[in-house]
């Protein structure tokens, strides 16, 4: 390797560096201010809690082992909406593509489904359902099937029409045009929709929990608030967050390894 | 020389909501076994519909469309089309693999094709890794794999430099001569057209008929840029030119 190239590369790694040391900065900062403000009585510990109580909250929970059940509760609804949210959208995506005269008609359910707040729709999943896990995960499926649904379809719907032709022109059949084509072409939507559906997933379960609930985050934020212990509510939250930076975290390793040569 | 396909007739119309585009009227052509032939004329002209119309592409058109029995054409296109999640190889093999064609002598055949266009030592890696040319190189590879007999060209080469146009129609020139491959050729570039093809064709613009033949009598065992400088190439660019000037006005 030249120097300059060496330059170059070491120029890149430094440029990462700075920009990981400002994020970590920032999140220093912000939870250092939060603690400055609630302990010189600015805001109040009451309503704000604070990180130092953050901790202590959590680490009281790990102590009573409620907090890995609380977790691996809303971890395990949001996987499997998640699964089934993308297994669904993927096979509706399929059939749309296919039939595109079904695509045509059910276009303007699929805007309306799509804009309607889902939320609305929970008094009526727990009359139908129950109160119970089934509710949660058909919320958070309402909401992650539809948006699966549309960007898996626009994706399939975005193969380069030069490779249609082409596959055309071998005369392949609408399997093979599928499988080898339009489903690989999609590798790079179908990742996105991973993303986006991650998110609204981890919504409509959070949603799910707070209507019905026993255990898992949702229901922690819930019950902090009915109590009025804040630090409860306030643990939830940085629990949430954790959660989804990591499940996103995830997406993007997977992402990596599959669009590695694209 | 035997007719390998012959056009009578041929008319071909497209529906719009605005109304009906006639893109061909009463097209006639034949065309013999390993001649190669290009086709000019002007933008939207219907050159790549006649392309589509000949490959089974498209079957709605009137007249008549006869290609010799079990003949097998192969397209190449605009752009090189690659699948860029597949490695060299398997872009080279797609036609064959797609038509269960994948036996020891084609697959050696690839292999061979791979090793005199110099992408065998890469056929391991992506498309991501090659340049503009060398990918279209392996269009080539693709389009020959499956051992055609009638080459249909769509403007194969416009996407590249005029560098990397010269030397990869002329790899093209040259395999289709040694192979006496049947070529149809549609392409905008008059120099393109002439030092590629035996016969040119210039079309009127839409709805296409053919407005003149030039048969192009300049030394075939020779490479595209020798052609060139041909005492006739001149003489062959102003023909087609006064003809696709008289299109245009």
């Amino acid at each position: 390797m030249s120097p300059e190239q060496e330059k170059f590369i070491k120029k890149i790694k430094i440029n990462k560096l700075k920009i990981m040391l400002w994020q970590f900065l920032i999140i220093i900062s912000f939870f250092l201010i939060w603690e400055l403000l609630v302990n010189v009585g600015i805001l109040s510990a009451f309503i704000y809690s604070s990180p130092s109580r953050i901790i202590t909250t959590i680490v009281g929970l790990i102590k009573d082992h409620n907090f890995f059940i609380h977790i691996f509760i809303t971890l395990k609804e949001v996987l499997i909406s998640f699964i089934i949210g993308l297994s669904l959208g993927f096979i509706i995506a399929i059939i749309l593509y296919e039939f595109k005269f079904v695509a045509k008609i059910v276009d303007p359910f699929l805007t309306m489904l799509n804009s309607l707040p889902k939320v609305a729709l929970g008094p009526l999943i727990i009359i139908i359902c129950g109160a119970n896990t089934k509710s949660i995960i058909l919320m958070a499926l309402l909401i992650n099937l539809i948006v699966s649904v549309i960007t898996i379809y626009n994706g399939f719907l975005q193969t380069d029409e030069y490779r249609l032709k082409l596959f055309k022109t071998m005369h392949a059949n609408k399997r093979q045009i599928l499988f080898n084509l339009v489903i690989p072409s999609s590798y790079q939507t179908i990742i996105a929709s991973f993303k986006l559906g991650i998110a609204q997933t981890l919504i409509g379960v959070i949603m799910g929990e707070f209507l019905v609930s026993k255990q898992g985050i949702g229901y922690l934020i819930v019950y902090g608030k009915q109590v009025f212990n804040l630090n409860l509510v306030m643990s939830g939250i940085v629990l949430l967050a954790l959660i989804s930076y990591l499940l996103y975290k995830l997406i993007v390793i997977l992402e990596k390894k599959l669009l590695k040569h694209l | 020389m035997n007719n390998i396909l012959e056009i009578k007739n041929l008319t071909k119309n497209y529906h719009t909501k605005e109304g009906e585009i006639k893109a061909l009227n009463n097209f006639n052509l034949e065309v013999k076994e390993g001649e190669i032939i290009a086709i000019v004329g002007p933008s939207g002209c219907g050159k790549s519909t006649l392309l589509s119309l000949i490959s089974g592409l498209d079957l709605d058109y009137k007249g008549n469309i006869k290609a010799k029995d079990k003949l097998k054409m192969a397209y190449m296109l605009q752009s090189d089309a690659l699948l860029p999640w597949l490695t060299i190889y398997e872009n080279a093999i797609l036609g064959l693999k797609i038509n269960h064609e994948l036996s020891k002598e084609n697959i050696e055949y690839v292999l061979y094709l791979l090793d005199l266009y110099n992408l065998k030592e890469f056929k391991d890696a992506y498309p991501k890794s090659l340049s503009g040319g060398m990918k279209q190189r392996l269009a080539l590879i693709r389009t020959l794999a499956t051992k055609p007999d009638i080459l249909l060209l769509d403007e194969p080469f416009c996407a590249l430099d005029q560098q990397a146009r010269l030397l990869i129609s002329d790899d093209v020139y040259q395999i289709c001569k040694k192979e006496h491959k049947t070529v149809i050729l549609v392409t905008h570039n008059i120099e393109e057209a002439i030092t590629f093809s035996d016969r040119v064709i210039v079309l009127s613009k839409r709805p296409a008929i053919i407005k003149n033949i030039i048969p192009i009598k300049m030394n075939n065992n020779v490479s595209i840029l020798e052609r060139r400088k041909d005492e006739a190439y001149q003489q062959y660019f102003d023909l087609i030119w006064k003809d696709l000037e008289y299109n245009e006005s």
